[in-house]
């Protein structure tokens, strides 16, 4: 009798899973088939062609996918390769707390993709749960002062190491990394700065004070303790977490991912102090075989002396860890590293740790994540090219969520001395 | 005041249009955008940005787009960058007869990035590409069991007569046939399934349809004899190579992206039955985008298991031309083409000739046709990735046409017969 099963059936979404199936004939070449039906009933799936040993097995773990939307051995293939039914869908978890996405895992005898899905019966399945929260993590809505997000808090009476984390270009609130941070043992405010509520509909002049308060905001908590906190922040996001580790001496960590290295577009203003941006060069925009927009020229610098343009990170405080998709459409995010890791070594500086991924796209999210090759963002027409080649993307969350976590820890809790 | 001039504004299809701008403030930054709607009403959309020069103008063919959807010095770009608004469209002219596609130029003075309406172009012109010239004719075929559209050139000939075939997607496509017959050449565009009273799917190929077609040409009194040319794509170039190996009517065959050996389906030739390669469906991978990437399907034309497969072209009598786009994503088409030649180099035969493009994909088609890098295919409910890069696919498009003619011009030389 074949049997699929799944371990464990419900799991943090940054934990791997075990499929295994036993039951089939030696060496049968069977498909297994994920799907996934987000908040807005966008569908996803992914397959792949698994040939069962002499004794009927397969074992994800260890056995090899021939074909489909991954080859070689991935245990979580099956996850990160999910992709959308309409082409340039991003998935995201909204409702982080009350309940999870659920992975419906199939064992097929059709060839899919070539042989509709929808037809496809299948006597073997399984549902997995999974959770973009912990047991016991409590998430506060945020309205304090000109405050909006979302304060996730870990279980327990802490106090815990306070995290502040920014998205960039798709505003509004993401909450799914700071809920996973909470379930990790970090108080982490997932920060709203435009799109969402009373703030601003567009971006506009990014407000350094918004983030001193909220940076502020952590360090009052009960359940924080100081006296730094850290910053995580991806692409438009990491251009103002730069701007926070330079002016803010409360900001002790900062993880930038796939940023910029100076304040592009808008300018940043500080206590009557306004920070000019170098515009974006639109006219340097490029397009993919789809047609999809790639962005990453848009940064370079015309007519700006570099020496005006770049923000004075040699004067941060804390430690910088940098995190680079070397196949970056969107931001030509290794240049950027370079320049700032660059300025930084000039300066004297050895804060700082530069992670740089060989094939991992502009959206470096948490573990087992679809890699979101291509979707769109408000105001622009066309969908985006946001890069990533769907394996080597795969390592690269896997891997940095553990450095990301490993640098907060480092960094945030103090060192605690023995007394003798 | 600002002027666009596109020239020649009537044109074939695949001839270059001169793309220049004047009266603008120098130095300023323009958009320029094309767009299409083909015969069903699908939007193709392309825009590039320049930047005028001391003298306030722009010409698409000196100067370089800095950005948009190519970049650098490229003449026909906005053609040939032309995408479908809905994406694995692809774009494929039917009535190439009667009415040309009719290419809109817009200009912005500005960096415009949005496709939105509000935004009004400065100055715009319309340039018509046409995929037949004066004087062509086309005459539908429904002789015995041959299907197809006979397109010829105006005079009195004979001309030399072409047979041309494309791939899985059926049906008739006569666009390549047209414009060769513009080229002076006699081309029979001819269907092989799902097309009128034809199979619906493809079970086996049966050649004796194919030698029919060819006898058909070859009878016309406006078709040169005694032999005849093949162009082909795909599964078409499958057919074509077979074709060139057992028909003594072929003497010149161009096989663009094709296989060397017998593929999915038998192919069948009176008595003799070739069975098709091992094909290994759960090598199938699927790109990123969603659309099947059928290269890895493992069909090996080197291993051993296939060679009863393998199509045997030291028996060809003509020439064979391979022409193969390196980043063919459906088919290792270098692979096919060099096990081809390597064939015919042992058996001493010097008359196969082989062109590679870098960078190409699948679908080689005339020059300044958009790339269509994945599109819906019939028979699947997926997309089907066809591979190229943009600016290295055009380059081949551009140079195989010229070789195309090239190689059967050399060829129908020697036979009477004007060209």
């Amino acid at each position: 009798m074949v049997q699929l099963t799944g371990t464990p059936l419900s799991a943090l979404v940054d934990e791997p899973v075990r499929i295994r199936i036993t039951g089939l004939t030696p060496f049968q070449i069977v498909t297994l088939q994920a799907s996934l039906k987000d908040e807005k009933e966008n569908m996803f799936y992914s397959h792949a062609y698994y040939r069962a040993n002499k004794v009927g097995e397969v074992d994800l773990e260890h056995d090899s996918a021939l074909g489909g939307d991954y080859v070689g051995v991935h245990p979580m293939g099956l996850f990160w390769s999910l992709k959308p039914e309409k082409l340039s869908t991003r998935l995201l978890k909204r409702d982080v707390m009350n309940s999870p996405f659920q992975v419906q895992i199939k064992l097929c005898d059709l060839m899919l993709p070539l042989e509709n899905q929808v037809t496809s019966t299948s006597k073997v399945s399984l549902t997995l749960e999974r959770w973009y929260v912990a047991p016991g993590v409590t998430r506060i809505q945020v309205e304090e002062g000109r405050l909006r997000g979302a304060l996730f808090l870990p279980s327990g009476e802490g106090p815990f190491p306070g995290v502040i984390d920014l998205f960039g270009g798709f505003g509004g609130l993401l909450e799914h990394r700071s809920s996973l941070l909470a379930s990790r043992g970090f108080a982490s405010l997932a920060l709203a700065y435009w799109g969402y509520k009373d703030l601003p509909s567009q971006l506009q002049k990014i407000d350094l004070e918004y983030f001193e308060e909220a940076s502020n905001f952590l360090l009052r908590h009960p359940k924080i303790f100081g006296p730094g906190i850290g910053v995580i922040a991806t692409s438009k996001g990491a251009e103002i977490a730069l701007s926070m580790a330079v002016h803010l001496k409360q900001v002790t960590a900062t993880i930038l991912i796939n940023g910029p290295s100076s304040i592009y577009g808008f300018p940043h203003v500080y206590h009557g102090h306004t920070y000019q941006p170098i515009p974006y060069s639109i006219q340097f925009l490029s397009t993919n075989a789809l047609g999809f927009i790639e962005f990453h020229g848009i940064y370079k610098e015309i007519g700006v002396e570099p020496s005006q343009s770049f923000l004075p990170i040699e004067k941060a405080h804390g430690h910088f860890l940098f995190i680079v998709g070397e196949d970056d459409k969107n931001t030509n995010s290794k240049e950027h590293a370079k320049k700032a890791t660059e300025w930084l070594k000039r300066h004297g500086k050895n804060n700082w740790t530069l992670l740089s991924y060989s094939g991992a796209g502009h959206l470096i999210e948490p573990p087992y994540s679809p890699l979101c090759w291509a979707s769109k963002i408000p105001n622009v027409s066309t969908p985006l090219h946001w890069g990533g080649d769907v394996i080597a993307h795969a390592a690269a969350q896997e891997h940095s969520w553990k450095e990301i976590q490993k640098f907060l820890r480092r960094h945030l809790i103090p060192m605690v001395t023995s007394q003798l | 005041m600002f002027q666009l001039t596109a020239t020649p504004q009537n044109g074939l299809a695949d001839e270059p249009v001169h793309i220049q701008v004047t009266g603008l403030p120098p130095s300023q930054m323009v958009t320029l955008k094309a767009s299409l709607k083909d015969e069903k009403g699908n939007l193709f959309r392309s825009k590039a940005f320049y930047r005028a020069n001391e003298a306030g103008e722009v010409d698409v063919e000196r100067h370089p787009s800095l950005g948009g959807d190519y970049i650098g010095v490229h003449a026909m770009g906005l053609f040939w960058s032309l995408k479908p608004e809905k994406a694995f469209r692809r774009l494929l002219k039917r009535d190439v007869i009667n009415d040309p596609f009719r290419v809109t130029l817009d200009l912005y003075d500005s960096v415009c990035l949005q496709d939105s309406t509000t935004a009004q172009p400065r100055a715009s012109q319309m340039v018509q590409r046409w995929f037949s010239g004066p004087g062509v004719q086309r005459k539908q075929i429904r002789e015995g069991r041959v299907r197809g559209a006979l397109f010829l050139p105006p005079g009195e000939g004979p001309f030399p007569g072409i047979i041309d075939l494309f791939g899985n997607i059926g049906g008739l496509v006569e666009f390549r046939a047209s414009l060769l017959a513009t080229h002076g050449f006699a081309v029979l565009a001819l269907a092989y399934f799902a097309y009128e009273d034809l199979p619906e799917k493809l079970l086996e190929l049966d050649l004796e349809y194919f030698e029919e077609a060819a006898n058909f040409l070859l009878a016309h009194p406006k078709i040169q004899r005694p032999g005849i040319g093949v162009i082909s794509v795909s599964k078409g170039a499958e057919v074509a190579l077979a074709m060139a190996c057992y028909l003594k009517q072929v003497v010149a065959t161009v096989c663009i992206n094709g296989p060397n050996a017998v593929l999915d389906i038998p192919l069948r030739y009176r008595d003799l039955l070739l069975m098709p390669m091992h094909y290994h469906r759960e090598h199938i991978q699927t790109h990123v985008s969603g659309a099947v990437r059928f290269r890895n399907g493992n069909r090996d034309p080197w291993n051993e298991l296939n060679q009863q497969s393998v199509l045997p072209v030291e028996k060809a009598q003509g020439c064979i031309l391979f022409i193969v786009g390196e980043n063919d994503e459906c088919l290792d088409s270098r692979a096919h083409a060099e096990q081809a030649m390597e064939q015919l180099k042992s058996h001493g035969r010097s008359t196969g000739k082989m062109l590679v493009y870098p960078g190409a994909g699948h679908l080689i088609e005339p020059p300044y046709a958009p790339l269509c890098f994945a599109s819906w295919s019939t028979a699947l409910p997926c997309p089907v990735l066809w591979g190229g890069d943009p600016v290295a696919h055009a380059a081949a498009q551009e140079h195989s046409w010229g070789e195309i003619q090239k190689f059967f011009r050399q060829h129908f030389r020697g036979t009477r017969g004007k060209l």
